[in-house]
């Protein structure tokens, strides 16, 4: 692991250290009105286990990965289609005179 | 497989395979239970810190590079990784804060505010969108490195 352990206290220290500077900036937004507006509205997450959905148990276990894929796969197919395309576009596309 | 670790490609190349897997499995509280999401998060800043350690390089240049000469693709993937970064930590802190097993189990107590619920449970969706355009836009060393990682009798 000779990469990673090359300069990693210094390095893990600042990235410590941003990273708490961010989370204490990201903690200050229950203080913002729209924090206040959500608070008063109230939120709930997939109901409150009524009307279970009637399906195999396997599947209970399954979906949430299928979920993942699918929300992390189409995004990534469509990013790879629009640029393949763009390429496509810019090869075709005379090249300009400086 | 044993000379991955010579190779700064191949280690990054390992640890973003051990990063993503472990990522999805902690992104998937109802099929793990709600314990094993919690702590196998705090677990996974672990793999998030190599993967920003292992990139420290770029981290160092991209405010510079960002700023004089690149390319809207590097622009946009600059972008992209700040963001991911940020919506990381947005979703650390608020699941931190809606803990129902693992501030409790450290004797932690807090009232849980239905705003980090909302926000815990919608980045946590919104973020997988911009981890696969991330991955997209990372897909050509994605492939090339599974090839020479997976070649056979081929020194590692």
């Amino acid at each position: 692991m000779k990469y990673l352990s090359y300069h990693w206290k210094s390095r893990f220290t600042i990235i410590l250290l941003v990273s708490l500077a961010v989370v204490g900036l990201l903690a200050m937004l229950d203080l913002t009105s729209w924090a206040e507006q959500i608070n008063q509205q109230g939120y709930t997450h997939g109901g409150d286990g009524e009307g279970k959905p009637n399906i195999p148990a396997v599947l209970m276990y399954v979906l949430p990965f299928v979920k993942e894929l699918v929300l992390i796969g189409v995004p990534m197919l469509l990013a790879l289609l629009v640029m393949t395309l763009s390429a496509a576009v810019k090869r075709k596309l005379p090249k300009r005179k400086n | 497989m044993s000379d991955w670790k010579q190779n700064l490609q191949k280690t990054r190349y390992v640890m973003d395979v051990l990063l993503i897997v472990s990522f999805m499995i902690i992104s998937a509280p109802q099929s793990t239970g709600i314990p094993l999401h919690e702590w196998g998060s705090l677990l996974f800043v672990v793999p998030f810190a190599i993967h920003l350690l292992l990139h420290w390089d770029w981290i160092k240049k991209s405010a510079r590079r960002f700023l004089l000469r690149s390319t809207f693709k590097e622009r946009f993937s600059t972008i992209l990784n700040y963001l991911l970064y940020i919506m990381m930590l947005l979703v650390f802190v608020s699941g931190f804060l809606v803990s129902v097993s693992l501030l409790p189990a450290l004797h932690i107590t807090i009232s849980i505010q239905d705003f980090w619920s909302k926000v815990h449970n919608e980045f946590a969706s919104l973020i997988m969108p911009v981890i696969g355009v991330h991955l997209a836009l990372h897909w050509r060393w994605i492939v090339n490195l599974t090839k020479k990682m997976s070649a056979k009798g081929v020194a590692l």
